[in-house]
């Protein structure tokens, strides 16, 4: 099974996904809490830093449009 | 002689002698300057020199509890640049790194603000040189952008002083209010070049245009410097927290679809600065505190990442993310040292990022500000992701380029072997990287919560970027250019002004002939009347009475004058 998630998911890839695993469960040993009372909802940097990225991306792509030019863009 | 002078000083006045001297004694000779200029930093606290010019009293040299930290770095930062820049054998660049280090340096040691802006101007007509090194049209111009926006930025604080001058008499740089005009010029001036939102453009403009030595010397100095005068000048003003949050936040963006990779960090660069100007907004111990931290910190793993990219640039000839890929092979330690330096600016717990970061998150926390906080959270995972990941995997894994070449020269990999040492030492020692900053506090940022919740962040945030780039959602870099906030004066105001000059040009030279015409019209009227009436003939007629009449009358009002009166 993991050997397969090697071969499909890269090495790399595969252990930042254990890596994730780990810390998800290391907030089950301790207690964890934020410095704002929201962040004291379970797992919640996780979904955090995931969501993040992800809108990052969405919205850098999207603006593409707009501010993409053509690389001599300014020497014309 | 030497503790009497401001440390830098003999930097400025050293760098002189540079180019006299053969390729690697100047390298020796400048480390020697830099030593003798960190001297002074053993003076301890005080005014240690002042000159007096035309009854007025310039602080040459002054130094306190925040001072220190700056100094310290500076100097650090000076000598791995010339450490950096020991493969380049030509003297240029290197009179203008030494030099431009000395008046950072010496600028903060000024006492007022008039001997501030002497060091403000010299920063840039120092570091200039650094972009026109980049040698090729682009850089040239956009080094002429860079110095007439420094300068401007100049004026901002020489209006600033002296309008201070007239009210108050003296200029000492102290906190300043910003609701008073001059409050709002010298603030200004810092926040140009500090790269403040719509104010950022030369940034992202000329640093990538220098050398690939002059951009990690461009990225210490100049922007630091700013953010120590804030730091003195304006910590606790509220404003600063929302521009500071703005400068974290819409950087991200740009950087994500940036394809030069020194652009990049750029963007990131001004990310950065975010983080310290909501420190400084918030103004208590602890916040400063993170503002000097960070910009410590920050100093080394963006002058990591920069020595990392310049390295590519002087190897492979370019820094485009859409033509790199794959030099992991070639350049096995340039790549290990600039991922240190994406760890530590990822702020990942053991590097210098994460004991920097997270005193500025734990004043924000402290003082309730959590619409902030989160705007800072997000610019987190945001530069994990454009600095930590899309840095160093596009230069040296992603996609095989066909780019063949060496590992980066010595010097540059020692200068990147230090920088990530100290990067990892502060990470690992943070009680003794504490000890110089302004304010005692004590701080543990290693606690469960803190390194959990971080390292959560981090790799769920890394794993969304592998998503996006295993199931090939992540679209292809492309050569392109973003458009920044320089735009507005590098298009939009040619495209409004330039047509608006035109009207106004024809507008004058139809008003020009309309004149010229009547002028013509009016002479040859006059001339005419004279001729058909005999005036410049020499029988006297009529007309020649009437000429004599009114000299008459002349003489007369005159002599009047000169008797009666």
């Amino acid at each position: 099974m993991i050997k397969l998630l090697f071969q499909k998911f890269g090495k790399i890839n595969t252990s930042v996904l254990f890596l994730c695993i780990l810390f998800s469960v290391l907030e089950l040993v301790g207690h964890r809490h934020g410095e704002t009372s929201i962040e004291d909802f379970p797992f919640f940097p996780a979904f955090f830093g995931f969501i993040s990225c992800i809108v990052i991306f969405k919205l850098g792509v999207s603006l593409r449009a707009f501010l993409m030019k053509d690389e001599d863009y300014y020497d014309k | 002689m030497i503790s009497s002078l401001p440390p830098g000083f003999i930097m400025v006045l050293g760098a002189l002698l540079v180019p006299f001297l053969p390729h690697i004694i100047r390298q020796v000779y400048m480390m020697i300057l830099i030593l003798i200029s960190s001297y002074s930093l053993t003076l301890g606290f005080g005014i240690h020199s002042i000159i007096n010019v035309m009854d007025y009293e310039f602080i040459l040299f002054q130094s306190d509890a925040l001072t220190l930290p700056f100094a310290i770095i500076f100097h650090i930062a000076a000598a791995l640049n010339v450490i950096y820049g020991a493969h380049e054998k030509h003297w240029k660049q290197h009179v203008s790194i030494i030099s431009y280090s000395g008046a950072a340096i010496a600028a903060i040691h000024a006492g007022d603000l008039l001997t501030l802006f002497v060091w403000w101007e010299a920063t840039a007509f120092t570091s200039v040189f650094l972009i026109l090194a980049g040698n090729s049209t682009r850089s040239y111009k956009s080094a002429i952008r860079y110095i007439i926006i420094q300068v401007i930025s100049g004026m901002f604080l020489l209006a600033g002083a002296v309008i201070l001058l007239l009210n108050d008499g003296n200029v000492l740089l102290t906190k300043f209010d910003i609701n008073t005009l001059h409050g709002q010029l010298i603030f200004i001036a810092f926040g140009i070049k500090a790269a403040f939102p719509l104010l950022n453009g030369w940034l992202q403009d000329a640093y990538p245009e220098a050398s690939e030595i002059g951009t990690v010397a461009l990225s210490t100095f100049t922007t630091k410097l700013a953010i120590f005068c804030f730091a003195k000048c304006f910590a606790g003003t509220e404003i600063l927290i929302a521009i500071g949050a703005i400068m974290t936040f819409y950087p991200i963006f740009f950087a994500v679809i940036e394809n030069d990779l020194r652009r990049v960090l750029t963007y990131s660069l001004n990310n950065q600065l975010g983080f310290m100007i909501v420190a400084i907004g918030i103004g208590t111990e602890l916040a400063i505190n993170g503002a000097v931290a960070h910009a410590f910190a920050h100093i080394l793993y963006k002058g990591l990442l920069f020595m990392g990219m310049g390295a590519v640039l002087y190897r492979a000839g370019t820094c485009k993310a859409s033509e790199l890929g794959g030099l992991y092979k070639y350049m096995p330690i340039t790549a290990v040292c600039t991922i240190i330096g994406a760890i530590s600016i990822s702020a990942f717990p053991l590097f210098s990022g994460f004991v920097a970061k997270s005193l500025i998150m734990s004043a924000l926390g402290k003082e309730g500000l959590v619409l902030v906080y989160f705007m800072l959270l997000f610019a987190s995972a945001g530069v994990l992701h454009h600095s930590g990941i899309k840095i160093p995997f596009f230069a040296f894994f992603a996609h095989e380029s066909g780019i063949k070449t060496k590992e980066a020269p010595k010097n540059m990999i020692v200068a990147m072997i230090i920088a990530s040492a100290l990067c990892i030492m502060i990470g690992i020692f943070p009680a003794t990287f504490y000890q110089i900053l302004p304010y005692e506090i004590i701080f543990e940022p290693y606690d469960f919560s803190h390194v959990v919740g971080q390292l959560q962040l981090l790799t769920f945030a890394a794993f969304a970027f592998i998503c996006l780039w295993h199931f090939k959602i992540y679209p292809p870099e492309l050569n392109s250019t973003v458009l920044n906030s320089d735009w507005i004066y590098r298009k939009m105001l040619p495209g409004v002004l330039l047509p608006l000059l035109k009207l106004i040009n024809k507008g004058n030279q139809k008003l020009e002939n309309k004149i010229n015409t009547t002028f013509l019209k009016l002479k040859l009227f006059f001339y005419n009347y004279m001729l058909n009436n005999k005036v410049f003939d020499r029988d006297s007629g009529p007309d020649t009475l009437i000429v004599i009449q009114i000299f008459t009358v002349f003489l007369v009002i005159i002599l009047t004058q000169v008797y009666f009166f």
